[in-house]
């Protein structure tokens, strides 16, 4: 398969995945904050698609649990009562994108609650949460990887196009920040803002900590390129000509770097995404109660909850086809990167 | 005839952090100095290693002299500012050893040729079109090479390229840096008619670094022999050649394969 | 020998201290401090509040609380925690001892099982064990620490096998000293094992690769041809010469100590990881330099000793660093 299909099909893969998340206003049943009380930490419903006649339905329909008697968090599943599963129903309202008012939901089932991947301690479904949740998530890992990068990109190209002492001390400052294990630096810059914020400025304050943390890497890979690239002939040439120091990082040697940036941020956002996770499992990221990935798994730091209700445990995996589709995405590219510098090696040497 | 350039004690020191960190210093130049007079055309001759390529660099201002002096059409270039020195670089171009890495990998043939017009700026789309056709002509390019890749062409295909736009902007002095080193035997030969030619009808001044001793004569008006970043010898082609008074010079003289004696076989059809 | 010990080591000491002016410089971003609890309770008088931060220095210059510190930090003490009123180092050291315990072990392990399998992996590039162990590890790389940790908790809480957390049983004092490793060993292995899970993916993959480059060297294949046994020719001719392996080895110790963050909050394993938290949550900032001084120390430590062996094992630095 050629190297540029492999990088495309990861592309959709993620561009899939993304998209659900997107989306997760139409994809999910119900407002992430909606409680309701009656049903806390209820199962998670099979869907079935044989009835208890072994009858063959063609639309999967969920059974409505009742509570075992004599128990108080068991529930069995009470086969009088199906509930088919209807798609493209009309439920909540919210706004597709952040702005488009909708009431189109991808499936529900009318006046029933159903709960495909269980509830928590509140009877808020698991399901809008997880999706709604990794818009936070994701966006947090998107923005800081963004913002990590151009950082990065800016300080190492300054360091290694104008050299000299600008160099060394750039690149002891990000010996610096590197010297500092990620996550302890994460909580140091953390541990100096304020503790207490309304959700969407502990959003802000996260992706800025997590963008501040993590220049260092990209900066001196970038800074690697500009230097070996500032003294290839053609570079030289173009200065021959009159070009400025301007024209030869625009038209020239910053391109050179655009690959080790696309490989930086499919490796890097997933790490971002986690950082976000692991600050909001530990309480020091987006509070409730808005939800995202990390502040799912909170709960699980009590071990009665992590033992009995085991469906609260989800949110840890989702993480995983998003982590392969990057993982996958990142290979693609630096197998690419390889292939393109063995053509330039043997471009040069033919004579 | 005047003095194009003037060479005046030039040094040129770099420094260098090996991955130990320590620091070490490398003397590439060591007191270099000579005349060119316009219109001439001078060989640099000597070993890898003795100091030729730096020199080029210096006088094409790509890179600094540690001491000394560079006086150009009047200027000192050593003690020029960079602004300065943005508008002299046109004027003295430099042709490099390996034609591959001087182009771009990036674009196609004609976007590399038309950059430097393109830097300058005069000339409108139609003007540059015109004028880099022309250029492709006047080093022997066919024109329908002009949208492909520069991978896709020859060694000496690339070499003329990069002789076309260092012609562009009407350099009085191109440099060539060991620029047919790389080349097949029959296509040095083919591309040095092509410099001698070019020197005739546009009248620049041609200075030319090699370590091949016949070559340097076939070319040069005057030879100058380089060594551990001196010169250690400056006259005549044919009076170097017949009666070299260093041991560096016989050296070189003797490392020429011999051939029998006669005129370099003209561009092959 | 010598002069480039000694120039490692003023890097070393010197990224340190760049580390504490930037740990206190991030102070100077905070809004809010130790006393904004107590400013809400009535009860406690403004000028309490004014004193108390008078005599604990929250309102001199910073370039004066840097002084002072690094003054504290000369006397052993490395400031003042307001939640423990006490000196700080006593209390970290305490913690760090735990954490060091934890990532040594795991780093040892990682690299224990990394090495062979990598080699291994390399030899046979490409065949069937190959390919199962480059899907393990890619399997393994995808699911996240905390994905991990959670999950080895549950399997404890279920199988009731190991230890759910702590570092010691309620009987520990009372145990012999032989129970007592075991029991260390019990509390430890549910830590080590996340630990050791997420750092191995990456490690094998790089010694694979390292390995992979270096096993077409001729230098091995001559070393072959005077008869040197094939156990030999791996570990002590091609894997001194995988060179990036040394500094991998220092990079991975900055991402096991990361790791080990989050694996002692969720596992309570008692080191710095749920002090450090816990002081932030606090805002007690002394508590929180230090905590972060104390990993970076370790790390630098760490990267040191993989200059040391990477001088040791490759010629090239040492000549290129001696003069002459």
């Amino acid at each position: 398969m050629s190297r540029r299909r492999k990088v495309a099909i990861w592309l959709l893969v993620l561009g899939a995945l993304h998209g659900v998340v997107l989306c997760a206003g139409f994809f999910a049943p119900y407002d992430p904050v909606e409680q309701d009380r009656k049903s806390p930490y209820l199962p998670p419903m099979r869907l079935h698609f044989v009835d208890m006649r072994g009858q063959f339905h063609l639309r999967p329909f969920v059974y409505v649990l009742q509570l075992r008697p004599a128990s108080f968090d068991q529930y069995v599943e009470d086969t009088t009562r199906p509930r088919p599963l209807k798609f493209f129903t009309f439920g909540d309202r919210y706004r597709l994108l952040g702005f488009l008012p909708s009431r189109l939901h991808f499936f529900g089932a009318g006046d029933e609650r159903i709960y495909l991947l269980g509830t928590d301690a509140f009877g808020r479904d698991q399901l809008s949460r997880l999706l709604f949740g990794g818009q936070v998530s994701l966006l947090a890992g998107l923005l800081g990887a963004g913002f990590t990068l151009l950082i990065g990109w800016c300080i190492g190209a300054a360091a290694g196009y104008y050299g000299g002492w600008r160099d060394d001390l750039l690149m002891r400052v990000a010996e610096l920040f590197l010297a500092l294990p990620w996550l302890y630096l994460l909580f140091a810059i953390r541990a100096f803002l304020p503790l207490t914020v309304n959700p969407l400025q502990a959003f802000f304050l996260i992706v800025a900590v997590i963008a501040a943390v993590g220049w260092a890497r990209p900066a001196r890979l970038v800074r690697g390129i500009v230097l070996s690239a500032k003294e290839r002939d053609f570079v030289r040439a173009a200065r021959g000509f009159g070009a400025s120091h301007l024209y030869l990082l625009r038209r020239h040697i910053l391109p050179e770097t655009s690959s080790v940036l696309l490989t930086q941020a499919a490796i890097l956002i997933p790490q971002y995404v986690l950082a976000e996770m692991t600050l909001s499992f530990l309480g020091l990221g987006v509070p409730e109660p808005v939800p995202s990935w990390g502040n799912l798994l909170s709960n699980l730091q009590q071990y009665s909850v992590l033992v009995s209700y085991w469906w609260m445990y989800l949110p840890a995996l989702i993480m995983v086809p998003f982590f392969l589709g990057y993982l996958g995405l990142a290979s693609a590219l630096q197998e690419r990167a390889e292939a393109y510098k063995i053509q330039r090696r043997s471009f040069g040497s033919l004579a | 005839m005047e003095l194009l350039l003037k060479v005046e004690n030039l040094v040129k020191r770099y420094a260098r952090r090996n991955f130990a960190g320590a620091r070490q210093e490398f003397l590439a130049l060591d007191g270099v100095s000579f005349a060119v007079s316009a219109g001439t055309t001078l060989a640099i001759v000597g070993e890898s290693g003795s100091g030729k390529s730096t020199l080029a660099s210096c006088i094409a201002c790509l890179e600094t002299p540690t001491s000394g002096n560079l006086w150009f059409e009047g200027t000192n270039l050593v003690q020029a500012a960079e602004r300065e020195l943005r508008k002299i670089r046109p004027r003295i171009q430099l042709i490099f050893p390996d034609p591959a890495s001087s182009l771009s990998a990036r674009w196609p043939v004609f976007g590399i040729l038309v950059e430097p017009l393109v830097l300058q700026g005069k000339l409108n789309r139609n003007e540059m079109k015109k004028r880099g056709f022309s250029l492709l002509e006047r080093v022997g390019l066919s024109p329908d090479i002009a949208w492909r890749p520069p991978s896709e062409l020859s060694g000496g295909q690339r070499q003329r390229l990069a002789i076309a736009r260092a012609l562009a902007l009407d350099p009085v002095l191109l440099i060539l840096d060991e620029a047919l080193s790389a080349l097949d035997c029959s296509v040095q030969a083919q591309i040095a008619n092509l410099l001698l030619e070019l020197q005739s009808s546009l009248t620049m001044t041609l200075l030319f670094i090699t370590h091949d001793l016949t070559m340097a004569a076939h070319l040069a008006d005057e030879i100058a022999v380089m060594s551990h970043g001196r010169i250690i010898e400056h006259g005549p082609s044919a009076e170097v050649l017949r009666n070299p008074r260093q041991e560096a010079t016989r050296q070189l003289l003797a490392a020429v394969p011999r051939l029998p004696r006669a005129p370099l076989p003209a561009a092959q059809q | 020998m010598m002069r480039y010990l000694l120039r490692r080591l003023a890097h070393a000491f010197l990224l340190v201290i760049g580390v504490s002016i930037l740990a206190f410089l991030f102070t100077t971003l905070a809004p809010g401090n130790y006393f904004d609890e107590m400013r809400l309770n009535p009860q406690i008088a403004p000028e309490t509040l004014v004193a108390l931060r008078t005599q604990y220095q929250l309102n001199r210059p910073l370039p004066v609380r840097y002084a002072s510190w690094v003054n504290s930090v000369l006397h052993g003490e490395m400031g003042f925690s307001f939640a423990y009123n006490t000196s700080v180092a006593p209390l970290l050291l305490l913690r760090a001892k735990n954490t060091l315990i934890l990532t040594v072990t795991a780093t040892l392990l990682a690299w224990a099982i990394a090495l062979p399998l990598g080699v291994w992996s390399a030899e046979r590039l490409g065949q069937f064990p190959d390919r199962l162990i480059s899907w393990s590890t890619a399997a393994l790389l995808v699911v996240p620490d905390l994905a991990l940790a959670l999950g080895l908790l549950v399997l404890a809480l279920r199988t009731g096998w190991f230890p759910t957390g702590g570092m010691a049983s309620v009987d520990f004092e009372s145990l012999s000293s032989l129970n007592k490793i075991r029991d260390l060993a019990l509390h430890m292995a549910l830590p080590v094992a996340t630990l050791v899970l997420s750092a191995l993916p990456l490690l094998v993959r790089h010694v694979r690769a390292a390995v992979a480059d270096v096993l077409d060297a001729p230098f091995l294949l001559a070393a072959e041809g005077h008869g040197i046994p094939r156990r030999t020719l791996l570990f002590r001719y091609a894997l001194p010469a995988a060179n990036p392996l040394v500094s991998l080895f220092g990079f991975s110790i900055g991402a096991l100590l990361s790791g080990s963050l989050l694996v002692e909050v969720v596992m309570s394993w008692p080191g710095l990881g749920p002090f450090l938290l816990e002081a932030i949550l606090a805002r007690d900032i002394y508590v929180v330099i230090g905590g972060v001084l104390f990993s970076t120390i370790f790390l630098v430590a760490g990267n040191f000793l993989a200059d040391m062996l990477l001088y040791w094992v490759d010629p090239r630095i040492r000549s290129a660093s001696t003069p002459g």
